[in-house]
């Protein structure tokens, strides 16, 4: 049970850039390389974006027209929750009879946690419940679109220049368009640093377009500054309209200083990452598409390739060696007492879903050696090791081990062979292990 | 030497519907209008409470109006202190109020804590589980809220539960027994 409710006690060595310690449950098991990967060593990669409050899905392509936000939640500006929409009847003039008042539904927003509303900022009601809440513009949108515009033209005249010396130097006959079709598919254009700004060459030029010249002003320098108010250092603050910090960053458009100029904003997006080995580039892990479905297309948790404690997760009979680390191994850096693990194999049997209901199987038998064994239980072996505490300090106890154990991979690839089925090879792998035992009593 | 005799028995108006579950202990006064549900607590030990009309008091919710802590109860000299509580006040499951004076159409959420210097003017909220135990008056239409007790003051105050109270005085009654209110037994019936 260590693996759920403590799981920092057993740490797996995974032999990556950086060595890292972690429990298995955070790792994963890359069936064809054959080894341990955690979260450090892997590609993570956007699968889908979606809305966290109303769980739509969105195309990655609307997603970053709408810059990563939602289109009909909204955000509370003063705590950050989700904010709901509330219906009020007022009485409204019949559009035939003005004398005569009819009830009307008028809509605002609302937050459950703060009580806020949008009509503390101003906002009037909208008698639609949803699509009628505007996000104020920001006055310097003309400005920064009209920059971004020509350093994209800018990116993408460098973008071609390099292109035609490179292909220059070796093809001459090649169309210019050729980097264009292979960009940002292909891992060596993908993992090549200092690589310039790709985002900006999503919209590029056809061939043959014309291609205005944008020109933008530099931006001028002020040499008056606005004077702060005369009662600014006299006047007594009211503090709930002083905005915090957080507050006021998350609108960087506006950072406003008063509380009633805070509005809402779209809800952020959220995504589902896939993970991707670095070395052979198989997914480890691939979520489904649907946002409301938590199961994955493909997972490859270490939990379920790897031994646990010695419970063997596997369908096959799995022999284990544990060796001791030697001194002066280099993994070992951790451990504070020596340890003397059993010297013979164990064995464990294979994990079979059905032995639970199974009361009339014979219990398969393993002559155990009762010094080393002290419980057998299906696919579960209880064993002794014993402990030396090296140092007398106060600290926690920690020992290391290498755990040897051989390995089917299932999912190899179905060679062609003329004798029919020939069973599975069996590699062996060797994961280093640290278990953390606990303070010393006494 | 002076007798004191307190009265035991709780002053409910007529119009109020509070159950037979609920405790009540001590000088209590309960206005009509106001719904008890039961397991609520209302124990007024080191004086009477005063409770208003209109107000919801939830399950579990405690209303204690009990000594000061240095002081022990059997201190000759001691004046009991009224706790008064407005109207159109909702003390929601298991909160805990020591304050002694709390005014109109104020929502104690729920788990939430008042001490016993805290004074609540009109309209404030006091959010899930914040603890309000400073000595002071919380200003009007305040809004305490999150782990660390933020506040802001909102432009409307809440409004009160008259469609929740009219739902409840018919429903209760229908699966609790009532504790007796002062002039006769019977709930009056609303339109």
């Amino acid at each position: 049970m260590a693996s759920l409710l403590q799981p920092d006690r057993v740490l797996y060595l995974v032999h990556g850039e950086k060595k890292i310690r972690s429990p298995l449950s955070t790792l994963y098991f890359c069936r064809y390389c054959s080894e341990l990967r955690s979260l450090e060593c892997v590609s993570h990669e956007v699968d889908s974006h979606y809305c966290p409050s109303c769980l739509e899905n969105m195309p990655s392509a609307e997603a970053k027209l709408k810059k990563n936000r939602c289109a009909n939640c909204f955000d509370c500006p003063c705590c950050m929750h989700t904010l709901s929409t509330r219906a009020t009847n007022i009485p409204a003039p019949l559009p035939d009879d003005p004398s005569k008042t009819t009830m009307k539904k008028a809509y605002y927003l609302a937050c459950g946690f703060c009580r806020w509303t949008s009509r503390d900022v101003g906002m009037a009601d909208k008698s639609v419940a949803s699509g009628g809440w505007q996000e104020p513009d920001n006055p310097h949108t003309q400005r920064i679109n009209k920059l971004i515009e020509y350093y994209q033209q800018l990116a993408q005249r460098e973008k071609l220049e390099r292109d035609r010396k490179k292909l220059a130097r070796r093809r001459p006959y090649m169309p210019l368009a050729f980097s264009e079709k292979y960009g940002l598919g292909t891992r060596l254009q993908r993992q090549r640093p200092g690589a310039p700004i790709t985002s900006l060459a999503g919209l590029s030029l056809k061939e043959g377009e014309d291609q205005k010249e944008i020109n933008i002003e530099p931006a001028q320098a002020l040499d008056e500054v606005e004077p702060l108010p005369e009662d600014c250092y006299t006047r007594p603050i009211n503090l709930p309209e002083v905005t915090s910090l957080r507050q006021r960053l998350l609108q960087p458009d506006f950072q406003p200083a008063g509380a009633s100029q805070l509005h809402p904003k779209h809800k952020h997006l959220l995504i589902k990452r896939s993970l991707r080995c670095r070395k052979c580039e198989h997914n480890l892990s691939k979520p489904e598409f649907n946002p409301t479905s938590i199961k994955f297309k493909i997972q490859l948790v270490a939990e379920c390739q790897v031994l646990l404690t010695l419970t063997n997760p596997v369908e096959n009979i799995t022999h284990v060696t544990l060796v001791g680390c030697e001194e002066g191994d280099p993994e070992d850096i951790n451990s504070t007492a020596k340890v003397m693990v059993p010297t013979k194999e164990l064995v464990l049997a294979g994990k079979d879903a059905a032995a639970d209901y199974d009361e009339l199987a014979e219990p398969q038998d393993f002559q155990d050696d009762p010094d080393v064994v002290a419980f057998r239980k299906s696919n579960k072996i209880g064993f002794f090791i014993k402990v030396v505490p090296q140092r007398e300090e106060d600290g926690d106890v920690t020992v290391s081990f290498k755990i040897r154990h051989d390995f089917r991979n299932l999912a190899a690839p179905i060679r062609p062979s003329e004798e029919g089925d020939a069973p599975t090879e069996a590699i062996w792998l060797t994961h280093h292990v640290e278990l953390s035992l606990g303070p010393i009593i006494a | 030497v002076e007798f004191v005799l307190h009265v035991q028995v709780a002053n409910i108006a007529a119009g109020a519907v509070v159950c037979v579950e609920s405790e009540i202990r001590g000088d209590v006064t309960i206005g009509p209008r106001t719904v008890v549900h039961p397991k609520a607590r209302i124990i007024a030990e080191a004086g009477p409470i005063i409770i208003g009309e209109g107000n919801l008091i939830e399950e579990q919710a405690l209303i204690i109006n009990s000594y000061p802590e240095n002081i022990m109860p059997d201190t000759e000299g001691v004046e009991p202190k009224t706790m008064t509580i407005g109207i159109n006040n909702v003390f929601e499951v298991g909160c805990v109020s020591q304050a002694l004076k709390i005014g109109d159409n104020n929502v104690i959420e729920s788990k939430a804590d008042l001490g016993k210097n805290v004074i609540l003017t009109s309209g404030c909220i006091v959010g899930a589980c914040c603890q309000v135990n400073t000595c002071e008056v919380i200003p009007e239409n305040t809004v305490i809220y999150g782990s660390n007790c933020m506040r802001r003051v909102q432009t409307e105050r809440p409004q009160p539960q008259t469609l929740q109270l009219d739902f409840l005085m018919k429903i209760l009654p229908n699966y609790h027994h009532m504790k007796k209110t002062v002039k006769g037994t019977s709930t009056p019936v609303r339109n």
